[in-house]
């Protein structure tokens, strides 16, 4: 068992942290906003505990207290959300296609300051982040509390008047805004949370990475939680979570289905054929399930079951 | 608030779309407890002067004003807010949602815990939600689709998707209610219970309620008083008879005789 962590520490703790990506993704989206932001605001984050971390805690010895760490967390929230209000307000005037090119041309302009500014290291980054916990999976001790924390709100947040509210403006924004409604408050709220929530996943990101440079948070990184949340599913809140997990787990196990007797192509594939995998599941999912694996039929249908049992 | 003051006060109202003027100079008050009627042929700019007063299209130039206050160019939820409710010709329900949550979002504006409250479960929340819960069924039950709460509004029928489209209209608790063609596609017997609907809502609920209708004998018979619009033009307005015996009308709407 203790092995199993070891090989897989970083892999489990990878898996928590890209579900909370995907949920970040999620936010928006049940405002029926597609938003592609959210690297953006991880790479902030990420940042953010990088400069903090060795520019300006200076830890000599010993393990980085995790109160710095917190602290890292609350300072990329409120950078995200407050970057969140100046980018969200103007850009979600926009709708659709022309709202998730906008968040793209977003992220576009983190990468390049990233690349250009002193401050972020430019092209080579930031080394050495100072780590709070002796193994990857020391990491859980985070990851794990705040994807419970932002599951349940989330959750929550979905049955009172706020997540009506976006679900309203998802089915029919013009009818929402006729039934009282404050639909730009509406949008610009969903986008602003799932930004709080990628920039504090960046921080936690970083102290894992060790190092952090331009290549975190690009539009790629965004089709992929993009990815996680379409497959899971996009009308309820475990969607994105097992989406998240299980397509961050997905390469791995590929990976260990390959071996000495298989021909040397499908070993190949099995390694790094990812983006091909990718691709096809979102074609397949969107085409034979267009709200994803998970839907609230599906979860209805558990409770039902499960009722049904206990009698 | 004497008889004779307006509640609703629509001021040389002009919208243009390009080269057509599709309201066109239009003024005329509704005055509170009324049921008023809007007539005219297609495309004479029915929807359009809805659309103005809901906020959902600014006009080119005149003046709104509601209840003393001036709406004009106001968001559709602030107006809504000030109590303007409204259905659509083209029904726009919440259609994935079910019949419940239809009726419980739009009244959003009458919930008073704190978000935060709210997604915590606090004792104030839980008492709201309740609340929300029970004015929800018993408008559901007032439409007569109490029954079917928990269904999906889109897999309602045309006639229990209108009737839906009021529940979650008269939420919001208007002053005012704007209904957009309520009997399309109505059989005769449906539209004579949706008249002795229409004044029961306005007697139960205090309402003043402003109506587009194409059937003429509906509107003849349920209307205190009618406006004429034709090619975006105030032509007529006054109760039934006069309007009836109006020569404009007559040539323009209700054909020569």
């Amino acid at each position: 068992m203790s092995d199993f962590f070891n090989t897989y520490g970083s892999l489990i703790v990878f898996m928590v942290l890209n579900a909370l990506l995907a949920l970040s993704l999620y936010l928006p989206l049940m405002a029926g906003q597609l938003s592609l932001a959210s690297p953006g605001f991880f790479a902030l984050g990420g940042y953010i505990a990088a400069i903090m971390s060795t520019k300006v805690f200076h830890v000599e010895a010993g393990a980085y207290p995790l109160g710095y760490v917190l602290i890292e967390m609350l300072l990329a929230a409120l950078a995200s959300g407050v970057l969140a209000l100046i980018v969200g307000i103007p850009s979600l005037r926009l709708r659709g296609i022309y709202l998730a090119l906008a968040t793209i041309a977003f992220i576009e302009i983190v990468r390049v300051l990233s690349l250009t500014l002193e401050i972020t290291g430019g092209a080579v980054g930031i080394f050495g982040i100072p780590q709070p916990f002796g193994t990857p999976l020391g990491y859980l001790w985070l990851a794990l509390p705040l994807l419970i924390v932002a599951a349940l709100a989330i959750w929550r947040l979905e049955r009172v008047r706020v997540g009506r509210a976006f679900n309203a403006i998802r089915a029919d924004e013009l009818a929402a805004g006729a039934m009282g409604i404050n639909t730009t408050y509406h949008k610009v709220l969903a986008f602003t949370l799932g930004a709080i929530l990628a920039g504090i996943v960046g921080v936690v990101y970083a102290h894992v990475l060790n190092t952090w440079n331009a290549r975190q948070g690009t539009f790629e990184a965004g089709v992929a939680y993009l990815t996680y949340v379409l497959i899971g599913g996009s009308r309820t809140v475990v969607g994105p979570i097992v989406g998240g997990l299980a397509l961050t787990a997905l390469p791995e196990v590929l990976r260990s289905l390959g071996g000495e007797s298989l021909p040397t192509w499908l070993n190949n594939f099995l390694n790094s054929g990812q983006s091909i995998i990718y691709g096809t599941l979102i074609v397949l999912s969107t085409t034979f399930f267009p709200q994803g694996l998970i839907t609230p039929r599906l979860l209805r249908f558990w409770r039902r079951t499960r009722a049904s049992n206990d009698q | 608030m004497s008889n004779d003051h307006p509640l609703l006060s629509i001021r040389s109202i002009t919208r243009r779309f390009g080269g057509l003027v599709a309201v066109d100079g239009v003024s005329f008050d509704v005055r509170p407890g009324e049921i008023f009627g809007l007539i005219g042929p297609n495309g004479a700019g029915k929807t359009t002067l809805f659309n103005v007063i809901t906020g959902l299209i600014p006009p080119s130039s005149g003046e709104l004003t509601f209840a003393d206050v001036a709406i004009t160019r106001r968001a559709p939820f602030r107006i809504a807010r000030r109590g303007i409710g409204r259905t659509f010709q083209n029904i726009r329900l919440f259609s994935d949602l079910s019949a419940l949550e239809n009726v419980q979002i739009a009244q959003h504006i009458h919930e008073r815990s704190s978000t935060l409250a709210q997604v915590l479960g606090l004792p104030s929340a839980r008492r709201d939600d309740r609340r929300t819960r029970a004015r929800a069924m018993e408008l559901l039950e007032l439409v007569g689709l109490a029954g079917r709460a928990s269904e999906i509004a889109g897999n309602f029928a045309y006639g229990d998707q209108r009737r839906l489209e009021i529940a979650r209209a008269l939420a919001l608790e208007p002053q005012l209610l704007l209904l957009d063609e309520p009997a399309a596609g109505m059989n005769s017997s449906e539209k004579h219970e949706l008249s002795a609907f229409i004044r029961q809502l306005r007697d139960q609920f205090d309402l003043t309620v402003l109506l587009i209708e194409h059937h003429v004998p509906l509107v003849m018979g349920l209307c205190d008083r009618i406006a004429v619009l034709e090619f975006g033009k105030l032509i007529a307005l006054g109760d039934p008879a006069s309007v009836r015996n109006d020569p404009a009308v007559i040539q323009a709407y209700l054909g020569d005789e």
